[in-house]
């Protein structure tokens, strides 16, 4: 591999994150927050990515994405009760769950686009919270799938404990690592470019002679499959895996997450909002009971006046201290996606 | 069989009632898809607000604890339940004009910005609700007159269910005359059809937006004080409220006013139906309906195209 295809599979704000997310185990507590925290927003960095993969990159508004959330948390216990209680097998049965549940969703939903799609997500992830909570012989209803275990990971030669919440930690920030260096690559290839292309002018893309319906019909996949990562390390972190996040609220905030962030102008929206998020929880929440009413403010706000979010202010700043060539894509158009 | 379809004839109905105050939230949600292009997400927390509105207007457990409010709460309840039912439409419509004012940022704009500042203002509305009531349940005193029930034939149905499908009926042929015999209504559905052409012709279209918002959220709050009774009043309450209503919107149709209402009814007949079968699965029943008809016909069954689907 040679020095120009590595500088394309990583970036420096890639890098930035690596090294920020990497140490935060050693200095988090110092700062006045608590390990269980990071392990939080890895686990939801993870998922915001996914849906900002539809959201920001396809433009689908997917306002069911906590469904698969929640089936990735019910297959990993489901799996490591009745398969086998190997974390590997565990993993690959809730990311295998989710994306043939997210498969077949696809195919109800894969020709609408704009609101309609929104609708129809809405529905069908309703259907998945309806099942979840009523069929309580399996997924323990109400109550919640109780008693989900932290595999140990077994690597062939060592096996380790991920029981403490420091190792379980780097098992979330590999799986992110992964994802990140994935899923840039993805945004960037001949792939990626289509699915942009289906963004601006779907239209267009199918004159063209691609097969609109099968781009959004993989892409959606392949964000529920992720998604279903992200609900299997969520229930390890839980300990359980709890219908609430499968409910239409939480859906929605991940979306208020992603736009927050800035998921429209910038890969590293989704990742941005999540801090945020966290962050306005614990801060906000420490004052407040009704800490929701004030991000809700704030998220209006940013939609009323800017909705291009957290990646959005930060490249105006740039522009601001006249680092206009090191600017990463100042964004001719309003709806491009793509800038680092 | 004659015993069974007796048995049936409640939930028929129940479903009835249901149905029409479906259709009643529903108009009012299509009104505002009509002129505004948005989603109003907030619509079910416009809903809410106004069944807890009335309640504050009822007295009892959720009154205002101020003297002069004392000796209004003495009035016998029928007057107070009328003044409820025209004052809290009317407070709720001036927060549907906050909302308006805030949203004409968005006006132009990709329509999925419409929707996330909505279900911004629903996370806000719902908190707000909580932080003013409590996350308690609130019960809607009703005058005696409507209250109870009556035999039929040695079945007991009660008065509530009978009034609200009557008023909701009432209301939806006001709004229907409303829509197509005055020409408040003509200058609204020429909006929905093309508002450039409306601005063009001299109309003061931001004003128009003004007001059928704050009419729509009129029509929520109604249909929140009538269902108020027969749902309860507590803080989640507009989530419950909002999905149905977008469900009948997409069955019948966007645009359509006949297509809403009988897609309510439609919807409310599953619902009551599963219901009295299947009590767990009453709500999951209507996103299969939605599902199979929207797979088969994809703009409902009365819908015409629409910026929804830009």
């Amino acid at each position: 591999m040679n020095s120009k295809s590595i500088r394309n599979l990583f970036t420096a704000p890639m890098l930035v994150s690596f090294l920020v997310f990497g140490t935060m185990p050693f200095w988090i507590d110092a700062i006045g927050l608590y390990q269980y925290l990071g392990l939080e927003v890895m686990i939801w960095v993870i998922f915001a990515l996914a849906v900002n993969l539809l959201l920001g990159y396809t433009g689908l508004p997917s306002f069911g994405h906590g469904a698969f959330l929640g089936i990735g948390a019910y297959a990993f216990g489901l799996t490591q009760f009745n398969i086998a209680a190997n974390l590997w097998v565990s993993l690959f049965g809730a990311v295998a769950a989710t994306a043939v549940l997210g498969g077949l969703v696809a195919a109800f939903i894969s020709h609408r686009r704009g609101i309609y799609f929104a609708l129809m997500t809405i529905a069908c992830a309703q259907i998945f919270f309806f099942i979840a909570s009523k069929w309580t012989d399996v997924t323990g209803g109400e109550d919640g799938l109780l008693n989900i275990q932290r595999l140990p990971l077994d690597l062939g030669l060592a096996e380790i404990s991920i029981k403490s919440n420091f190792n379980l930690y780097y098992l979330c920030f590999a799986a992110y690592v992964i994802i990140v260096v994935g899923m840039w690559r993805l945004v960037n290839s001949p792939f990626g470019k289509i699915i942009t292309a289906i963004k601006q002018n779907d239209s267009r893309v199918a004159f063209l002679g691609y097969n609109v319906w099968l781009y959004k019909w993989i892409i959606f996949t392949l964000s529920c499959a992720i998604s279903g990562l992200a609900g299997a390390l969520f229930a390890m972190a839980q300990e359980g895996a709890y219908i609430n996040i499968m409910s239409l609220q939480w859906s929605g905030i991940v979306i208020l997450i992603v736009l927050i962030g800035g998921g429209f102008i910038s890969f590293w929206g989704p990742v941005l909002g999540v801090i945020f998020y966290f962050l306005a929880r614990d801060i906000l929440g420490a004052y407040t009971e009704a800490w929701l009413l004030w991000f809700g403010l704030i998220f209006m706000l940013m939609v009323m006046f800017k909705p291009e979010g957290l990646a959005g202010i930060w490249q105006d700043a740039q522009l601001m201290f006249g680092r206009r060539k090191e600017a990463p894509q100042a964004c001719p158009e309003p709806n491009h996606a793509g800038g680092d | 069989m004659v015993d069974f379809l007796l048995n049936l004839l409640p939930h028929l109905l129940n479903g009835v009632a249901l149905g029409l105050l479906f259709a009643l939230l529903s108009l009012g949600f299509m009104l505002i898809i009509g002129v505004m292009e948005v989603i109003n997400l907030a619509h079910g927390s416009l809903f809410a607000l106004g069944a807890y509105f009335a309640v504050m207007l009822m007295g009892q457990d959720g009154g205002i604890p101020l003297a002069f409010m004392q000796s209004y709460y003495e009035l016998p309840a029928v007057p107070r339940y009328i003044i409820a039912l025209i004052v809290a439409p009317a407070l709720v419509a001036v927060v549907g004009m906050g909302l308006e004012i805030c949203l004409r940022r968005t006006y132009g704009k990709d329509p999925l910005y419409g929707l996330l500042l909505t279900f911004g203002a629903a996370l806000v509305l719902e908190e707000v609700i909580r932080e003013i009531w409590g996350p308690a349940e609130y019960f809607l005193p009703l005058p005696k007159a409507i209250r109870g029930g009556f035999f039929f034939g040695d079945m007991i149905y009660s008065n509530y269910r009978i009034f609200a499908a009557v008023f909701a009926m009432a209301m939806i042929g006001l709004l229907w005359a409303f829509l197509n015999r005055t020409p408040y209504g003509a200058v609204i559905k020429a909006g929905a059809h093309d508002s450039e052409m409306v601005r063009v012709l001299g109309y003061n279209l931001s004003r128009l937006r003004l007001y059928v918002f704050a009419f729509g959220a009129a029509l929520a709050a109604i249909a929140g004080i009538i269902m108020a009774p027969i749902w309860g009043v507590r803080p989640h309450v507009g989530v419950d409220a909002v999905i149905p209503a977008f469900v009948v919107i997409v069955l019948g149709g966007v645009g359509s006013f006949w297509g809403a209402v009988s897609a309510g009814l439609l919807v409310g007949m599953v619902v009551a139906l599963t219901a009295a079968f299947l009590t767990e699965w009453s709500l999951l029943s209507m996103y299969l309906l939605l599902l199979v008809v929207v797979t088969f016909r994809s703009r409902g069954f009365a819908g015409k195209a629409s910026a929804l689907e830009a």
